[in-house]
């Protein structure tokens, strides 16, 4: 076996993404005075973020609320990852614009090697100066196409707009369905956001609206800057339907180590959510230095009969991922979905799943879990399945499969099964295996690269989960995975 | 970090074993980890389905007279041990060449010391610990190399006569030497004994060893039960694990496998009624290349039981071209019923077939019907396909006659559900016979 944590690309590529981040400041699109608050969490800490962001006084009790039972908690230490204790006093709580004087002046000031990947991602041309990080507005004008996009939703009546905007706008619907779904006191990193969340996206879809568009090319372009503590509130009513996409595929760098976001979403009576997330934050140096930790909750509230939340994700970056979005299946007949494909490589740990909880009669659940890992980085699958006394006529399927690429690297399942219904039907299977030499031998012997073909088996052993992406975003998740595999292989 | 345990119950506490078997370093540290630890909690991860509460209080004295043991006339060759309330009752008079078996109390310093070498690592392992702070009594059973014993030892636990137990037995297995040892637990249903034990095995290379637990009658009695398991090279190890009794039963086995060429089979059938939790945790490491295992267990849950299956498989760094297989299949037959189930793996090599499977489902409702429109009563034909279910594990068993006396006393036990009324339909091939249809 070669060492394949020496590959020449993925050390390059991360190296000049360094040179290029140095330089990488996100555009602000808030108009809060620039200001430094001094690292450190207390309640003063608290009343000041909500002050400025001139809050009602029932979110400020509510995020002290959270707090002080954030003070009684101590971090998880059940997953399957391995870091340092993070001193929460040492953190900063409130994001201050940065400044945008070094950000580059055009894309032809930022590093080549940053485009190519761009390029090999497919990432219209528009966007990558914004990813780059050029001063947006200087080479294209998102604020038009905002506008477009803004009239086209409101005619639909749907609400899409800034958390913080939401809450001056819409501080009824935000009362009545804010932690409902993730109290503030759920877990640890959950209290944590709830105390301090910086920002967020809030969709709330009418009844009997289908969303005339996938919410991603909007998200892609305005959504920057919501912060290291993300919190997402998505509603829709009787009948509605919405696909959202969050996150972006191209290799994005955050100062921030922790991102601790909270995603609620909620169904009514025939209502359908799906929320698509390709993830691929800075995953640190090859030695595993650096590198975010992304702490998440998500979870889905399919509170009426015959509702839906599908969550599809692609997880490529992060040092350590801790997320498991989940369906509380509550209405009768609804359906819970899971599709995920998890890349990790050099030092990346992933431990990530899902939670399917059965409470409603006949309701559904499908959890399709791919994990790759390559590299010295550890990929756990951990999910749980749980049917109570009142789900009738359950069904789960669960299919989890990993696939082992070097020789240095651990592939996990920790299913958690719970039934309590004995009408119910619960099938779980998993698998672990390597990319068998057979087949690579096939393809090569037909003409084919060692390396493409390693990415033909991987694309098509994640086929399943990306079969379920809007289908821009299938195609870029393809390119990414070949793109975090690089250099893995032979 | 350590959300504050509760402490260990007043009466664990004062429990003082007359003549400790442990050495007194090791029983030292064990008693300073369970003051510190306490009985394990729901929130520790390891027994997050399984409630120790009722070990709180000690259980009350009962004083039945031990019954005999059916194994012995259906296994009249059997080396017969017997344990009384924890307490080692009866050794065989003649034990064949190449088989030596004593109390632990009287083996020499080095079986002691090899008895009590697990050691507790954290909170989870608190029963551990107490085992190693309580046991009292034990067993040593060694069988040199090159033996083959054509009998199997059977070790009756009557758990009677007390209400607390912690015993440990070692046993050592030759090279080359072949050996199967058959531990049953039943007690009177009032008899309410706990009984802590732990059991460890060492295997010498190319040494095959068979254990079957069988947990028989006793509503009342509670056993938490661990064993230890060494494979060096080209050993085989078969255990199976049978649970009908009991009112709590925590079985924890853990096979270590360390060189290549050795197998390990892991079969277990759990057939929890009445109020009962039978629980399973199964632990094994393939440490070495070229080694191979295949476990499966199964849980019928029926009445308000619960049945708890968690099977750990873990594949170390540069354990390459590993087969390992764990197939958890469960049954759950009433609303009140639950079965938790995980079968976990943990894969540190890439060139391995790693693969398992987990079902919980009702009985088939075609198969059902199958036998229904055949004229078979639904609560027969029932009884049918829990008894064919039930068979999958016990035609694993290398014994026949036990094989057979165990489906005998399954069928029994299901035959009493079925209505008085109901009498098995004679069937006549090509002639439709008229079902009597009750309700279920």
């Amino acid at each position: 076996m070669t060492d394949r944590t020496a590959s020449p690309t993925i050390s390059d590529s991360q190296e000049i993404e360094h040179l290029v981040q140095r330089e990488y400041k996100y555009g602000f699109t808030t108009d809060i005075e620039q200001e430094i608050i001094p690292p450190g969490l207390n309640e003063a800490v608290i009343r000041l973020i909500s002050a400025k962001k001139n809050e009602p006084e029932f979110l400020l009790e509510w995020r002290l609320k959270a707090y002080r039972h954030w003070l009684t908690m101590t971090p998880p230490t059940w997953a399957h990852v391995h870091y340092p204790p993070i001193d929460y006093q040492a953190l900063s709580y409130f994001a201050a614009p940065k400044s945008r004087e070094n950000a580059p002046k055009s894309l032809d000031e930022v590093d080549p090697k940053l485009l190519e990947t761009y390029a090999k991602l497919g990432i219209p041309l528009h966007e990558r100066a914004a990813l780059a990080g050029v001063a947006v507005d200087a080479v294209f004008d998102s604020v038009s196409v905002t506008t477009t996009f803004r009239e086209k939703l409101a005619e639909a009546g749907v609400i899409f707009c800034s958390f913080s905007e939401a809450v001056h706008s819409h501080p009824e619907i935000i009362r009545q369905y804010l932690g409902t779904v993730v109290p503030a006191s759920d877990n640890y990193y959950a209290a944590l956001n709830s105390a301090v969340f910086s920002d967020g996206s809030f969709v709330f879809i009418p009844k009997g609206v289908r969303c005339p568009m996938e919410l991603s090319t909007y998200f892609r372009i305005n959504a920057r800057n919501t912060g290291q503590f993300e919190r997402t509130l998505i509603i829709a009513e009787e009948g509605a339907h919405v696909s959202y996409l969050e996150g972006c595929t191209a290799p994005q760098r955050d100062e921030n180590q922790l991102h601790a976001a909270v995603v609620e979403l909620i169904t009514l009576d025939d209502a359908t959510i799906k929320y698509s997330t390709v993830q691929n934050w800075y995953p640190g140096d090859e030695e595993g230095k650096g590198g975010i930790y992304n702490f998440v909750t998500k979870r889905g509230d399919a509170r009426g009969a015959r509702s839906k939340i599908t969550w599809t994700q692609v997880e490529a970056g992060s040092a350590i991922t801790w997320k498991y979005p989940s369906c509380i299946l509550r209405g009768d007949d609804s359906v819970g979905e899971f599709y995920s494909v998890a890349v990790s490589n050099n030092y990346q740990q992933v431990d990530s799943g899902t939670k399917m909880i059965h409470l409603g009669k006949r309701t559904r659940s499908t959890i399709v879990s791919k994990s790759i890992s390559a590299g010295r980085s550890q990929n756990s699958y951990r999910g749980l399945v749980h049917i109570a006394k009142s789900a009738d006529d359950a069904r789960n399927f669960t299919q989890c499969d990993a696939l082992l690429i070097g020789d240095r690297n651990g592939a996990h399942t920790f299913p958690y099964i719970e039934a309590k219904n004995p009408s119910a039907q619960i099938e779980h299977e998993a698998t672990t295996s390597k990319i068998s030499d057979d087949q690579i031998f096939y393809l090569q012997s037909r003409g084919i690269s060692e390396e493409n073909a390693t990415n033909m088996i991987v694309n098509g052993f994640c086929k399943d989960v990306f079969n379920e992406l809007p289908m821009e975003f299938a195609v870029e998740a393809q390119a990414l995975l070949a793109v975090s595999l690089e250099g893995s292989v032979g | 970090m350590n959300p504050t345990r509760a402490a260990l119950p007043q009466w664990l506490a004062d429990h003082a074993p007359a003549a400790p078997l442990a050495p007194a370093a090791l029983q030292q540290v064990a008693r300073e980890q369970i003051h510190a630890w306490g009985l394990p909690s729901v929130r520790d991860e390891e027994w997050r389905w399984t409630n120790l509460r009722a070990l709180n209080q000690p259980a009350p004295l009962t004083s039945a007279a031990p019954a005999v043991s059916p194994l012995m006339a259906l296994l009249p060759d059997a080396l017969f041990i017997r344990f009384i309330g924890g307490k080692l009752s009866e050794l065989p008079e003649h034990c064949p060449p190449g088989l030596h078996i004593s109390r632990l109390s009287d083996a020499a310093p080095d079986a002691r010391q090899a008895a009590f070498a697990p050691v507790a690592a954290n909170a989870n392992d608190a029963l551990l610990a107490l085992n190693t702070a309580h046991a009292d009594d034990g067993l040593l059973i060694e069988i040199a190399p090159h033996t083959e014993l054509s009998a199997p030892i059977l070790i009756d636990w009557q758990d009677e006569a007390a209400a607390y137990a912690a015993t440990r037995v070692l046993v050592r297995v030759g090279a080359h030497s072949r050996a199967t040892v058959i531990e049953t637990a039943q007690a009177a249903d009032t008899a309410a004994l706990w009984r802590n034990s732990v059991m460890v095995i060492e295997q010498a290379e190319n040494s095959a060893f068979t254990h079957i637990g069988l947990g028989l009658d006793g509503a009342a009695r509670r056993l938490t039960d661990r064993q230890f398991v060494r494979l060096p090279r080209d050993a085989r190890f078969t255990s199976i694990n049978l649970q009908f009794g009991g009112q709590l039963v925590r079985r924890e086995i853990e096979v270590d496998i360390r060189d290549t060429g050795a197998h390990c089979n892991l079969f277990g059938l759990m057939m929890p009624r009445g109020k009962q939790v039978l629980d399973t945790h199964t632990r094994l490491t393939h440490g070495a290349a070229h080694t191979t295992s295949d476990e499966r267990y199964q849980i019928i849950a029926d009445d308000s039981a619960r049945g708890i299956f968690k099977g750990r498989i873990l594949v170390a760094q540069d354990a390459q071209k590993i087969q390992a297989y764990q197939n958890s299949r469960n049954l759950l037959l009433s609303p009140t019923a639950e079965i938790d189930t995980k079968p976990e793996l943990e894969i540190y090599a890439d060139d391995v077939k790693c693969s398992h499977g987990a079902t919980i489902g009702r009985l088939n409702p075609e198969a059902l019907y199958y036998l229904t429109s055949r004229g078979i009563p639904t609560a027969r034909a029932r009884a049918l396909l829990i008894q064919g279910f039930a068979q999958e594990i016990l035609d694993l068993l290398p014994l026949p006659a036990l094989a057979e006396w165990l489906a005998e006393r399954i069928t029994q036990t299901l035959s009493q559900e079925i209505p008085a009324q109901e009498v098995p339909v004679q069937k006549v091939a090509g002639q439709e016979v008229p079902a009597q249809e009750t309700p279920q």
